[in-house]
């Protein structure tokens, strides 16, 4: 039996008419990439969302690492780490103070040690020194990504979350951040939830995916997945840039 | 010495330290103070043995590569045996893919002679894109008044409603309180020398010649101003701006010249609003507690005021109205970088349009008394 970290029971979440979960359940295991998919307005963001306190859900619970997730309040916000879609950089500091940041919240260690440590996090993602003082307005999309994903780990969080990680990357940009999220996950114990559009992704660095279709939630290996006779799910991966991807593996 | 993250064996050639417990993040500081008393005798070799962690992350790992870096520095040998996790690889990977490692110190003080250049060069700048920013702004006024297209005089009637209508309530209630303040304030005075039916010359010379306009002005460049310079600014900053110019719109047609010809419209309507709620005030004074009769009041007034003291005052707001709009747009658009610029700007947009009417209105005083108004 596999650990699970997330928990996420029954939810419920509709805005006026439109219901996006109907008693969605989901499990995600420790150290594992799980993918998360669906068509647009299906939801995907809402989760994501709803498991990090950020919004309200009709009903259902959500528990991460045991801790039970209420709205707005404090959640295990020391154990994960989060991607924002846009990157979510702080624009009045610069780099290195938008990783040194969250360590300056949760610890009490000397700026030296601060500074040195929040390096190490822009080395890591692969990010050289010399953009450290830059300011968020000055870096390429591609960068800010990277800067985000170093803030995301500054405390070395257990369980990561990715909002469309590669989206706005060129390929070779994409297949780089997904060779990175495989090599840090790989090394640092990490469970990570990626919500993904990107097929290369899903098929290269997903361990599991989860399907977001009618308010619930179908999850499997890929193979699983691909076998899957839902209308939906079929038509997502019957396409030429999905087939192709399938076959590039 | 031993503690709950090193214990340390000393022998003839060598040192062995037995690391052990939780390296992790939260333990940092304590880590540094561990590590700290790993103090080798010359000649001797460090071993670090990894077998007894329990625990090892990122930062715990790097407090030990940094120890082994420091004793390397100090010309001493170490080693690190019996790791389990695969955290040190990796560390020392990232640490070799870096070639500089170290911050660079930033340039030294510049001469005070090229400090004075580089303002006055700075000013200079900020000058001519002014003055260019302003260029642009009147060139398309021009060319939308030369061909007025329905969307700029929808977007007009649409700034006249949130800069001119939402703000009327507001406005009496300042100026009518101001009313009552002025009026409390003059019967004080003139009292004294029993010259009590004057309160009201003053109240409705003040109210229309200055204090219905500044007031209402005032009120405007809180409310609007800084909408303006906001508005624009985050539009700015999502690239709504660069989208307007790429579709072949002039962004200063469709979103400065609306918010500038709207707000010419609003603040002279505003300012008769300002007028009537501002002598209103006065009025319930006079009447309510100076013994002056409504009547009495009304002739005072029809004979102390002459319509060209409410045009004094209503001439004055369109000046006004250029200035509030045109300094918060222009702050606007100057939005770049950051959501603190945003603010700045913001910030600045109130308070120069609040600075610039006052210099506008004693130019005017000036100028009204010269002419004899």
């Amino acid at each position: 039996m596999m650990e699970t970290v997330i928990e996420v029971r029954d939810l419920v979440n509709s805005f006026g008419d439109q219901v996006v979960h109907d008693g969605l359940c989901l499990d995600v295991r420790r150290d594992e990439i799980l993918g998360v998919v669906g068509g647009s307005g299906s939801g995907k963001s809402v989760l994501l969302r709803s498991i990090l306190g950020l919004q309200k859900p009709k009903s259902g619970t959500i528990t991460v690492l045991g801790q039970k997730i209420e709205y707005h309040q404090p959640g295990p916000s020391r154990c994960w780490g989060v991607l924002f879609q846009a990157g979510a950089l702080l624009s009045g500091l610069t780099v290195q103070q938008n990783v040194e940041l969250p360590i300056a919240l949760h610890s009490d260690m000397p700026v030296e040690t601060r500074h040195e440590l929040a390096s190490l996090k822009l080395l890591m993602v692969g990010l050289s020194l010399s953009v450290a003082d830059k300011y968020p307005s000055e870096l390429s999309g591609g960068m800010k990504k990277r800067v985000s994903l170093a803030r995301a780990l500054a405390l070395e969080p257990k369980i990561l979350f990715l909002d469309e990680p590669t989206a706005g990357l060129d390929p070779i940009g994409a297949t780089a951040f997904d060779e990175l999220i495989t090599y840090l996950q790989g090394n640092l114990d990490l469970t990570v939830v990626m919500i993904t559009h990107d097929v290369d992704s899903l098929f290269n660095t997903c361990h599991r995916i989860a399907v977001l279709v009618d308010g619930k939630v179908k999850i499997g290996t890929v193979e699983e997945i691909l076998q899957s006779d839902h209308p939906w799910i079929k038509s997502y991966f019957g396409v030429p840039r999905a087939q192709r991807a399938r076959l590039a593996i | 010495m031993n503690n709950a993250f090193l214990s340390i064996e000393s022998q003839p050639d060598s040192l062995i330290v037995n690391v052990k417990g939780q390296w992790i993040f939260d333990e940092v500081l304590a880590l540094e103070e561990a590590v700290a008393g790993v103090l080798p005798e010359p000649g001797q070799k460090v071993t670090f043995k990894c077998a007894g962690l329990d625990n090892i992350d990122i930062a715990g790992a790097w407090v030990l590569y940094d120890c082994t870096e420091q004793l390397s520095v100090l010309e001493i040998e170490s080693e690190l045996v019996g790791f389990k996790a695969a955290h040190f690889k990796f560390l020392q990977h990232i640490i070799d893919a870096a070639a500089i490692r170290e911050y660079e110190e930033p340039d030294s003080e510049p001469e005070p002679r090229h400090l004075i250049r580089e303002k006055v060069e700075l000013f200079g700048g900020a000058m001519s894109t002014h003055i260019e920013d302003l260029g642009a702004i009147a060139r398309s006024i021009l060319d939308g008044v030369r061909r007025p297209s329905l969307i700029i005089i929808g977007e007009t009637i649409k700034q006249v409603y949130y800069t001119g209508v939402q703000a009327i309530p507001v406005v009496v209630v300042i100026t009518f309180l101001i009313g009552i303040v002025t009026a409390h304030q003059a019967a004080g005075q003139l009292e004294k020398f029993g010259a009590t039916v004057l309160v009201v010359d003053l109240v409705s010379i003040s109210i229309t010649r200055e204090m219905g306009v500044l007031l209402a002005a005032v009120m405007v460049a809180g409310r609007s101003g800084s909408a303006f310079a906001a508005s624009l600014g985050v539009m700015k900053l999502n690239e709504e701006v660069d989208a307007m110019r790429v579709l072949g719109l002039n962004p200063n047609q469709m979103l400065v010249i609306p918010r500038i010809l709207g707000l010419v419209i609003a603040l002279p309507v505003l300012t008769i609003f300002a007028d009537i709620a501002g002598i209103a005030g006065g009025a319930l004074i006079a009447v309510g507690s100076l013994g002056i009769s409504g009547l009495q009041f009304v002739e005072r007034v029809a004979f102390s005021t002459d319509l060209s003291d409410f045009y004094v005052g209503l001439v004055k707001a369109p000046v006004f109205a250029l200035l509030i709009a045109m300094i918060g747009t222009l702050r606007g658009m100057q939005v770049r970088f950051s959501a603190e610029e945003l603010g700045l700007k913001t910030t600045m947009a109130v308070v120069q349009s609040i600075f610039m009417i006052i210099v506008a209105d004693a130019l005017f005083a000036t100028l009204f008394t010269r002419m004899g108004i």
